[in-house]
């Protein structure tokens, strides 16, 4: 009758068409809505920044990372814990400058563009996936690193692979402790 | 090998049909709009039988002298009609069949597309590889 002392969290799982049609059926809605490709990309920043200030907390809780020391490190947990825990995939990663502030991830295969083709006529600078980069940006800053993440190459637009680029803005403050995504 | 598919809506509209072009596409567009009553004819048959039953492959629609029309409808009423050049006997039933059911799934996927409309036509490149593949196919 007693309960375990240390239960792991339940993972439900869905349906990965269903996930894949309901944010294909927001984007085409926001689509709908809004006439500039610019306004659309915005509003899923902000949507992923909602989402990501919160999802933070559940992938803290449940993956028990270590504390990092370094912004590489930072990017290794997102792209190998983190992608792995909600998308299934796990991205490569790439650092472009010597003061090592400045990374992309590399996903070849996107799962949530998996029924989409190419982007429609007359919406070529949509980026189809911005919610990811609102997440991206919502998590880190709620561990207090502020980024900014963006699409540098995506495969709808006809580039070969998928490249999400992440730009840590302030230096990171190894004196006071917290817990680090 | 087929020589013609057509893809027609609920509406009895071509969604998407294509032909081998070195014949005369007209053609092919007629014997497909001829084909549609007998699409009709077999699923308002069928419908009286349980509807459990029914099979989504229609099978020979009919035969001319050149071609033979086979059918297929699927649960949402969109027809798939093929059309295959007569002499060409090696072609069995279950690979009508099969070819049917690889037409059914690269349809699902175009309609699995956000920016998809029901009822726009299909432009997908994927869905034109396939019928491509289907086209060209050597028996």
């Amino acid at each position: 009758m007693s309960r375990p002392a240390h239960k792991r969290p339940e993972y439900h799982k869905i349906n990965k068409d269903l996930f894949v049609l309901t944010y294909g059926a927001l984007v085409a809605q926001l689509c709908k809505d809004y006439e500039k490709d610019e306004d659309v990309n915005r509003y899923l920043d902000k949507m992923g920044y909602g989402i990501g200030t919160r999802l933070v907390e559940d992938f803290l809780a449940r993956s028990c990372v270590r504390r990092c020391h370094s912004y590489s490190e930072i990017i290794d947990i997102i792209a190998q814990v983190a992608f792995k825990m909600y998308l299934g995939i796990t991205p490569s990663v790439v650092c472009h400058n010597s003061s090592r502030n400045e990374f992309s991830l590399i996903l070849d295969k996107n799962p949530l563009a998996e029924f989409v083709e190419e982007l429609p006529a007359g919406r070529s600078a949509l980026c189809y996936c911005n919610l990811l980069c609102g997440v991206i940006r919502g998590a880190l800053e709620m561990v207090h690193l502020a980024a900014d993440v963006t699409f540098l190459q995506d495969r709808l637009k006809g580039d070969s692979v998928t490249e999400i680029g992440i730009t840590f803005l302030k230096k990171l403050d190894e004196k006071k402790y917290r817990r680090k995504k | 090998m087929a020589v013609c598919i057509a893809v027609i809506a609920k509406e009895n509209y071509p969604l998407y049909i294509r032909s081998t072009p070195t014949e005369n596409e007209l053609k092919f567009h007629y014997m497909v709009h001829t084909s549609l009553d007998v699409v009709d004819e077999k699923i308002s048959a069928m419908g009286k039988a349980l509807v459990d039953q029914r099979e989504l492959y229609l099978g020979l629609l009919y035969p001319t002298e050149d071609y033979k029309v086979y059918g297929y409808v699927t649960n949402s009423k969109v027809k798939f009609v093929m059309v295959v050049d007569s002499s060409n006997t090696a072609l069995r039933d279950n690979e009508i069949r099969s070819m049917f059911r690889k037409l059914h799934n690269s349809y699902t996927d175009v309609m699995c597309n956000p920016f998809y409309n029901p009822g726009d036509r299909i432009q997908s490149r994927a869905f034109e590889n396939m019928v491509t593949s289907m086209m060209i196919q050597v028996c």
